[in-house]
């Protein structure tokens, strides 16, 4: 074997730094890998945790009777943690007011992630506390002190028993914002709820088994519950538990996952690129070494273990950066992340190895392993092409090895052949678009002044090589601006999602003689609200005929309705009226009544409950309320954007349909932290209604979402970091050839100026078509990603148009003449020399 | 190529004269089995090199052939001794740094041993490829156009030192030039022109 003279040819290499630019990409591309990959790893597990304190656990059951303790063994079994919750809606008493309220009680494990957040004195202060109230005290929300009259630590009374109100509770993890939920927290122990007898046969209560512990054994109990779930029992996960979260995160990570293939893309370019002009100037070497006897295998060999060693360099050096890199983010980001991120794994490290030395086979062995066909006739006829094996080969490793990676990283077949489909399709058109600019530049070159001349002519004489480098330069930013779109595109859409003025608060229970009043008191006190909606408790009792519970038992029996879930049609509902059609309702599916409608009552249903529970358009539905039951005809299937913090209804009627039933109203409004006061206020004027706080979830979500914004940003510049170096890569693999011209043109008298102002204009030519073809490339793969992908909706951008072209221009001219400056420093003499 | 029928015999010295574009390079690599001709065949030693692939070429380099360029070719990256070095490690010899000294020594670069190509003259080069040659005890030298890149006082003390060297190791000499006064050392001259044999005029001597 030829080892010590591979090593001593990898030193000298080295040390003549000829390699410099083949290990830094290389490094590069683990150091990047690694560091998106540690980063996201930990980011995402991070999230995750920070999105389990909206369940107050890693995974929920939620059920209106208690469930098999088989379960609750099996749980034990796989070494998860658990806590239990139960609640029930009950009235309590002071000592001269009552108050009806969500009880919610809790054991000694919970909550088992996130915090409780408890005050001394209501609405203000709070701190942080890991348990609930321990037995024979119970915490009470800030509201329920003014409408009971009451100061913490007075004595109030629960059923049959009575306890302290020890403390104010600001916040509780898994709060919602749903309306089961509707009625002012008490929080009490759960060994406390027999003694108030409050729990009886036929009482509505909420079972919540929660669990925590690691993922395989959370995921493994998931799997051997959810067969067993039955129609009152609900498996919530992370996502389940806070549905904007779960979507944004889902968006983040495949957004993530996309700039992490890009990234390892353009890598790959770089590493390919420095591999072939490794080669290329190795073909030399390789002759002249066969004249003195190395067989082909021998060349095979030596440059094999050249690339191993190379590769294990540049594998441990960039796993290191990349671990380096990834912890100083992190203690940068320290400060802006509230959140506390978990070690990181060996995964990223692992993957950034096995990334490298698929890079390098993928993307450095194929050149090198040419040399091997190399002619040692060469020797004597350095006009001799340079042999190549087959060009086919090389693409098709490198074809290979970026497919790999995608799926690899992906996990996802259809996702990385739609990229990667796409990506070959633009390339192709692109390279077709390439060499017709350039062609159009020489026939307007011809009427330029010199310099232009020089270098419109030379780019058109190595056309080939200038097409390639055009596309890899454009490749290179048009992934750039891909990302940048997405990431914009994305980050639109989540601020949107949650606006900072958002609806922040629900308030329920308005007697319809409370609504004048109040909706003066907020305009006097200049609080944005919603409309009042009229809110009546009410249940579908046949559909078509049937007896809507008959059906939904019925089809749940079937299969037709998923065993975890969904809206049922025969469940209680809150019901209303409207005139218009809500804001971010649209009707999927019939009509919507004109605005002048006073005929037989119609209603519309939200789409997701229409889904579940069967209900078509033209369905006659029979409704109960309040013991009386009359028809109404479905003529509408709405979809509800339910994360826009308004009132939103699954059934809303006509209008005059509810005419003759008594109702209370609702709505939301937005309040600072500064006006939170004004909640006493309210309440202390109409104590029969209820607010419910939704601004600490909110708060929750825009944490979250400015979190995941970060990530993307930075995981951005991290791409934008491999781009540059393709572009170096790219300019570097042309330098001999620029070298050897200029070297000759200056010989022959042109001055620097010239050489100089050519090369300005040639780089910044292709820079200019490289941009105006990322921005075609960019366009078209944005209108996919966005439509098929990360379902937003398509918006050209013609700012791009201009960015495109400018950032190519200014940024590969820059780069290139930075680069090139050297021919122009060097006396043309040692140029040729050297060449020679 | 064409017609051609040649024989030099072991310790001869063969010097291929012919214009510029005769074909006598052409010559040199077929004879080197640095190429192979469409038709015909090529002996080296007890070796059918017509019959061999580009592996088994390089074996028979390796164990027999040593090479003189116009072009010095020296491996850039390697030092004076590394590149005499490597004809042996290419053998996978190990004491190739002592024989590579000496050899070094010989040619009278005893004292630029550690220098780079880059930072020797073009005698100095080509000195360090005639060590590189004879380093691998090759039993025929071949050599294309030795002083073509060297002016006279520098090519003649090459010349001086390729026959030498010839003379001491025993070796066969086959010697490109359009050189008159060279192909006169040598035992016996071809002529080549259109790819032709015009004359094989065997030395009087």
């Amino acid at each position: 074997m030829h080892f010590e003279l591979a090593l001593k040819l990898l030193w000298r290499d080295w040390r003549a730094g000829e390699l410099t630019l083949l290990l830094a990409s290389l490094v590069i591309a683990v150091g990047t890998v690694t560091t998106i990959t540690l980063f996201v790893d930990r980011l995402q597990h991070a999230l995750l945790n920070e999105s389990a304190t909206f369940l107050a656990a890693d995974r929920v059951i939620s059920a209106s009777d208690p469930i098999d303790p088989a379960w609750l063994e099996k749980a034990d079994q796989l070494g998860l943690v658990r806590s239990e919750t139960l609640s029930f809606l009950s009235m309590v008493f002071s000592e001269d007011r009552a108050q009806f309220t969500s009880v919610k009680a809790v054991d000694d494990h919970y909550p088992l992630r996130g915090q409780l957040i408890v005050s001394e004195s209501p609405f203000v202060g709070g701190r942080p506390i890991d348990r609930g109230p321990a037995a024979g005290e119970v915490w009470m929300e800030s509201r329920l002190f003014p409408s009971l009259g009451v100061a913490p630590g007075d004595v109030l009374d629960i059923g049959v028993a009575s306890f302290p109100a020890s403390s104010v509770l600001l916040k509780e993890p898994d709060r919602g914002g749903g309306f089961s939920n509707a009625g002012p927290r008490v929080m009490m122990h759960l060994g406390d709820v027999p003694a108030t007898e409050v729990v009886r046969p036929g009482s509505r209560l909420t079972y919540r088994y929660l669990f925590a512990g690691a993922e395989p054994a959370l995921e493994e109990f998931e799997q051997w519950v959810r067969p067993r779930l039955g129609q009152n029992e609900r498996w919530l996960g992370v996502r389940e538990g806070a549905e904007s979260i779960g979507n944004a995160l889902d968006r983040a990570e495949r957004f993530l996952l996309l700039g992490g293939l890009l990234g390892v893309v353009l890598a790959g370019v770089a590493i390919a690129l420095a591999a072939q002009r490794y080669a290329l100037r190795h073909y030399d070497h390789v002759a002249i070494l066969k004249t003195i006897g190395a067989t082909p295998n021998g060349i095979d060999s030596i440059f094999v273990i050249i690339l191993v060693v190379l590769g294990l360099m540049a594998t441990l050096l960039g796993s290191a950066i990349g671990y380096g890199t990834q912890l100083g983010i992190v203690s940068i980001l320290d400060p802006y992340i509230p959140i506390e991120l978990p070690a990181p794994g060996f995964r990223g490290i692992w993957l950034g190895l096995v990334t490298g030395f698929i890079c390098l086979l993928s993307f450095a062995l194929p050149p090198l392993l040419k040399l091997r066909a190399t002619d040692p006739v060469r020797v004597i006829r350095r006009d001799l092409a340079s042999a190549s094996v087959s060009d086919r080969m090389t693409y098709s490793f490198a074809l290979a090895g970026t497919i790999g990676l995608m799926w690899w990283y992906s996990a996802d077949l259809f996702l990385t052949l739609l990229i990667f489909s796409g990506a070959v399709v633009v390339v192709a058109v692109l390279s077709v678009v390439a060499w017709l600019m350039l062609r159009s530049g020489r026939v307007l070159g011809m009427q330029a002044g010199s310099a232009w001349r020089l270098a419109l002519a030379g780019m058109q004489r190595r056309g080939g090589e200038n097409t390639l480098q055009i596309l890899v330069f454009g490749l290179a930013i048009m992934l750039l601006l891909i990302l940048y779109l997405v990431r914009t595109a994305l980050i639109a859409e989540w601020q949107a999602t949650i606006p900072v003025d958002a609806p922040n608060h629900f308030a329920i229970n308005i007697a319809p003689e409370d609504v004048a009043p109040i909706r003066e008191l907020f305009e006097t006190r200049g609080v944005r609200a919603q409309p009042l909606y009229p809110m009546i408790r009410g249940r579908i009792s046949e559909v078509n005929g049937e007896s809507a519970r008959e059906r939904d038992r019925r089809r749940w029996r079937s299969g037709e309705r998923d065993g975890d879930g969904g809206p049922g049609a025969s469940s209680d509902r809150n019901l209303t009226f409207a005139v218009d059609l809500p804001d971010d309702n649209k009707v999927v599916s019939g009509t919507w009544w004109p605005n002048s409608y006073d005929g037989p009552a119609q209603v519309s249903i939200e789409r997701s409950m229409a889904d579940s529970a069967g209900l078509t358009v033209g369905d006659q539905l029979v409704f109960s309320i309040q013991g009386r039951e009359f028809p109404a005809e479905v003529t509408s299937i709405r979809a509800v954007a339910w994360d826009n913090m308004q009132p939103n209804f699954y059934i809303i009627f006509s209008p005059g349909a509810l005419d003759d039933f008594p109702s209370t109203y609702m709505t939301s409004f937005y309040l600072e932290k500064d006006q939170k006061l004004f909640l006493n206020t309210l309440l202390g004027q109409h104590p029969t209604m209820t607010v419910i706080e939704i601004d600490a979830v909110i708060e929750q979500i825009q944490t979250i979402i400015s979190q995941v914004t970060l990530a993307i940003e930075l995981v951005l510049v991290l791409i934008l970091i491999s781009g540059a170096l393709v572009l170096l890569a790219s300019i570097q693999a042309s330098m001999d050839e620029r070298f050897r011209q200029h070297a000759i043109i200056r010989t022959l008298g042109a001055g620097q100026r010239l050489v100089l102002g050519s090369l300005a204009i040639e780089f910044c030519v292709l820079g200019c078509f490289a941009g105006l073809l990322a921005t075609l490339g960019a366009e078209i793969t944005v209108f996919a990603l966005e439509t098929r992908i990360f379902e937003l909706d398509y918006e050209m951008n013609p700012e791009l148009w201009l960015i495109g072209p400018l950032t190519g221009t200014v940024l590969i001219g820059v780069v290139g003449i930075a680069a090139t400056l050297k021919v122009v420093k060097t006396p043309p003499s040692t140029v040729l020399r050297q060449l020679a | 190529m064409k017609g051609i029928n040649l024989e030099i015999k072991a310790s001869e010295t063969v010097a291929i004269v012919g214009a510029s574009g005769s074909g006598k390079t052409t010559l040199l690599s077929l004879l080197a089995g640095l190429d192979t001709p469409t038709r015909g065949q090529v002996f080296l030693g007890p070796y059918e090199l017509t019959a061999m692939d580009e592996e088994q070429r390089a074996r028979v380099r390796a164990e027999m052939v040593g090479f003189v360029f116009q072009t010095f070719q020296l491996l850039g990256s390697l030092t004076a001794l590394e590149n005499v070095m490597l004809p042996a490690e290419l053998k996978g010899e190990r004491s190739a740094a002592d024989s590579a000294r000496e050899l070094l020594s010989r040619v009278g670069l005893g004292h630029r041993l550690n220098h780079y190509p880059n930072q020797l003259s073009g005698g100095e080069q080509q000195r360090v490829a005639i060590a590189r040659a004879f380093a691998s005890s090759a039993r025929i030298l071949f050599a294309d156009e030795p002083t073509g890149n060297l002016d006279t006082t520098t090519g003649l003390h090459v010349i001086d030192l390729i026959f030498d060297l010839n003379s001491e190791f025993g070796t066969t000499l086959v010697l490109v030039t359009h050189d008159h006064r060279l192909a006169e050392r040598c035992m016996s001259s071809v002529q080549i022109a259109s790819g032709e044999l015009v004359t094989d005029v065997s030395s009087a001597l």
